[in-house]
Parts: C-alpha cells; sequence; structure tokens
C-alpha cells in the first residue's frame, strides 16, 4: 500500500468524525455551517488531488476543478 | 516487470482520460445546481428544513460516508498496484473497492426502508423532495460505478486480458466521482440546516 494514500485516508477519517462532532455539540448555526463546507472542501481535494492522482495532471483540469468547487462553496455560503 | 508510464501533464491525458473528465464535470455540476437550489429553499423554508434534517440518521450518513471513503482508498490502491503489473494484488483491492458500495447501498437501503416505514416519501416536504432526488440519483451512479468495477475486474483478471491502465484509472476515475458526489450531499444534506 501506498503511504501517502493511507495517510490521506487516515486525515479524511479524522475531518469526517470532526465535523460531525462538531455539528454535534455546536448544531448547525451560521458559524459552523461555513466551517461543514471548508472541511468537505478539504474532504473533496484530498480524494480529487490524491486518489484520483489529479496532482500529476495539467493545470488546467487542477485549476477548473478548484474553481468550481470554490464557486460552488462561496454560493452555499452566501446562500445560507 | 517495467512500470507503465504515461504524460498526465498534457492537457488531452489527465488520470482517467479527458472524456471521463468532462462527464465528472458535468456531474458536479448538475449535483452541484441541484444543491444550490436545495440550499436556496432551506433558507425560504428554515424550520422545516431544520425539522426535515434533524429526522435524517447522521450516523447511518457518517457510517456510509466512511464507506465511500474506505472504498476510494482501496480502490486508489487497486490503481496503484495495476500500474506496478500486481495484478491479482490490485484485483484483491479492486473487490475490497466493491465491499464498500456494497455495504453503501446496502446502509442506504436500511435507511429508505425507515423512511418509507415512517411514511417519509417524495411528497412529505421540500426538503425530503430533494433528499429522495439526490440520494437517488446518487445511489444510481453507485450502483452503475459497481457494474462498471465488476467487468473491470472480470477483465482484468481473464487469461489474455486486454485490459489497459488507462482502463483501470477510467474506472477509478467513474469510482472516485461517487465518492466526491457524496463528499457534497452528506454536508449539506445531513448536517447544513
Amino acid at each position: 500500500m501506498e503511504k501517502s494514500l493511507i495517510l490521506v485516508y487516515i486525515l479524511l477519517l479524522i475531518v469526517t468524525f470532526t465535523v460531525v462532532c462538531m455539528v454535534g455539540w455546536y448544531g448547525s448555526s451560521d458559524v459552523v455551517a461555513p466551517l461543514i463546507m471548508l472541511f468537505a472542501v478539504v474532504k473533496f481535494l484530498l480524494v480529487a488531488f490524491q486518489f484520483m492522482e489529479l496532482k500529476k495532471a495539467h493545470s488546467f483540469w487542477k485549476i477548473s476543478l478548484t474553481l468550481t468547487l470554490v464557486l460552488f462553496t462561496v454560493l452555499v455560503i452566501s446562500l445560507k | 516487470m517495467e512500470s507503465l508510464k504515461i504524460n498526465y501533464k498534457n492537457i488531452y491525458y489527465p488520470p482517467g482520460g479527458i472524456l471521463m473528465w468532462i462527464i465528472i464535470f458535468l456531474e458536479l455540476i448538475t449535483f452541484g445546481m441541484a444543491l444550490l437550489a436545495f440550499v436556496y429553499y432551506g433558507t425560504e423554508n428554515a424550520t422545516v428544513f431544520h425539522e426535515s434534517r434533524m429526522e435524517l440518521n447522521t450516523v447511518f450518513g457518517t457510517v456510509n460516508t466512511i464507506f465511500l471513503l474506505t472504498s476510494g482508498f482501496f480502490m486508489a490502491n487497486a490503481v496503484h498496484l495495476f500500474k506496478e503489473n500486481e495484478v491479482k494484488k490490485s484485483s484483491l483491492y479492486f473487490k475490497l473497492a466493491m465491499l464498500g458500495g456494497f455495504l453503501f447501498l446496502a446502509l442506504k437501503s436500511v435507511e429508505y426502508y425507515h423512511k418509507i416505514e415512517s411514511g417519509i416519501t417524495l411528497d412529505t416536504n421540500m426538503f425530503y423532495t430533494f433528499y429522495w432526488l439526490l440520494t437517488g440519483f446518487h445511489v444510481i451512479h453507485v450502483i452503475m460505478g459497481l457494474v462498471i468495477l465488476v467487468w473491470t475486474n472480470y477483465g482484468m483478471t481473464k487469461k489474455n486480458s486486454d485490459t489497459t491502465v488507462e482502463d483501470i484509472e477510467a474506472c477509478g476515475a467513474f469510482w472516485h466521482m461517487c465518492d466526491l458526489i457524496w463528499l457534497l450531499l452528506f454536508p449539506i444534506l445531513y448536517l447544513f440546516f
């Protein structure tokens, strides 16, 4: 098994548990909602760049995906 | 045996192939727009969305996230091992990835069963209309992904296999796309309101 993949997997699990615990303790207030999205973005990028190996791809693909995700996240947070 | 090399820095050859990445972008944009509509209606009907969200089983959602992340982890290893010409090991990780997918579907079925038993359907309210449609379409993608995984795994293990690294990467990219969609669905549906 790739060491880097194991580390990414552990990080993904930690972030998942952190978000769920955070919502359990503090509810989904206006302060927590952007954090939920921030953690979702971190997980999304980890899967895309590490598991899907987008890190090896041409900058066009990296920038396009990141910009699409950032635009989506900003819209979700601003709508809330 | 030598490891296989592909020039991923070429704009036309992202890992998984350009066609798969066009599909991934289209899927993400489609689900993204539906999720934006969900958040928009959620702010209009904040009480209904909050009460409905509280009825969802966060433990089921979290465990399903772990199933998909674990499955994606095995898939990433399977692709890596195939590139190293370790076909048997790669096939084992393929099967573990599939197991994650089947477990996801099993738990989703239990969740759906509880909802239907409680009389919660598409017509219950706006929240559940989105819930059924978004998770339902995602489940269809997972089922499609599993069909592709089973077929590719069969192809790579048979004698005189003509399965290439590009095939395995495209298969992996589709499977990871199911992860990506769920990583947006889970926080917004189960935690956001």
